[in-house]
């Protein structure tokens, strides 16, 4: 058993263990979504959208950023690029439920193209045959290919 | 293996926002990869984010993540447990296989009070690795536990820090109690083509599973 004061070893993560991180922030995270915690879709199925599912601006989105303010703006304004619900939340500093709610929103306006991922496609041998081979073709830190010796 | 409504072209279900879609309105500009999401679990300061830096393309990323945690002890007999909302910090990276698609790693807290709190993480992933460092076995008992009951494709690694490891394989297996089929191997959370090949076990159990 650890000590309880060992010291940080080289895998040790930076962060505390639990509980919020850093000061809590001026605004409360759900004000900018007027206080709904789930997302119209999210409502109607009872399931939230996977961490992952892709988030991509429509041109609609695009044309309309002039408008957008705030939040909205800057998920439109970073999803011309795709991304996943947890890298807005992350490089956006939003909680992930409140990137739920106005990914839900934009997308029900049109300016947000919300691409829930199909498990069952995810899951299936191709796709992850085709996982196994792009993570093969990774050089380790010395440049050797697993399959290489 | 696939389950629930068609796929439509891409791996893309329209569900559960499909009720709302309004034709011809908000097509992507740009066609998304698809995402294939493993997860890493294990307890505090086990090495999961070194583990995603070492082979994530992108700088790990934290977000917090809210989740319930059903309150143990005493309140284990009564009929309605407590459940209170947690934050708990999730760090996470990615790998771009091609531009159709595209590898997530999200490392969560794996602590046993934070027993029911991977549902909202967890949910569709293809596989998990459970990280281990051999001096805090108990931290990764809840991760096991959590794989096996939703018979998740998993793989146990012990990180073997400064190179060394307390236990054999043998000794973990047995500790863990985890069943045959579960592979359990030593990596190094800081060498990228380790982290890649105890990715590529928990990716063959996952395509065994599959049927593939």
């Amino acid at each position: 058993m650890a000590d309880g004061q060992s010291p940080h070893g080289p895998g040790e993560e930076p962060l505390a263990p639990a509980g919020p991180v850093g000061p809590a922030p001026a605004v409360r995270p759900f004000l900018v979504t007027a206080g709904r915690v789930a997302g119209a879709g999210e409502a109607a199925s009872g399931r939230a959208m996977p961490v992952e599912t892709q988030l991509v601006a429509t041109t609609e989105g695009i044309d309309a950023l002039g408008r957008l303010s705030f939040e909205q703006h800057d998920i439109v304004a970073a999803c011309r690029v795709p991304q996943s619900i947890a890298e807005i939340a992350a490089r956006l500093r939003l909680h992930l439920n409140v990137v739920r709610v106005l990914a839900e929103d934009l997308r029900s306006v049109g300016q947000l193209s919300v691409h829930v991922p199909d498990s069952g496609v995810t899951h299936d041998a191709s796709v992850l045959r085709r996982v196994i081979d792009g993570l093969r073709a990774i050089p380790d830190s010395r440049g050797v290919l697993r399959d290489s010796d | 293996m696939a389950c629930g409504p068609s796929p439509t072209p891409g791996g893309y279900s329209v569900t559960p926002t499909e009720p709302l879609a309004r034709p011809a309105a908000g097509q992507a500009a740009v066609r998304p990869p698809l995402p294939v999401k493993l997860v890493i679990a294990g307890g505090f300061g086990v090495g999961k984010t070194t583990a995603v830096g070492s082979i994530s393309e992108i700088e790990p990323l934290t977000t917090e993540a809210a989740i319930t945690e059903v309150a143990a002890g005493v309140d284990d007999l009564s009929h309605t447990p407590r459940k209170t909302t947690t934050t708990v910090a999730m760090d996470f990276g990615c790998i771009t296989i091609d531009p159709t698609l595209k590898l997530y790693l999200f490392g969560t807290p794996g602590q046993e009070r934070f027993g029911f709190m991977w549902d909202d993480i967890v949910e569709g992933a293809v596989g998990g690795l459970v990280i281990v460092d051999t001096r805090r076995l108990d931290d990764c008992y809840a991760a096991v536990d959590y794989f096996e009951h939703r018979q998740i494709p998993f793989a146990v690694a012990v990180n073997a820090f400064d190179g060394k490891v307390e236990h054999s394989l043998d000794e973990v297996r047995w500790a863990l109690d985890v069943s045959e089929g579960v592979p359990v191997l030593v990596f190094d959370a800081r060498e990228r083509g380790s982290v890649r090949d105890a990715l590529l076990v928990v990716l063959e159990q996952a395509l065994a599973r599959s049927g593939g």
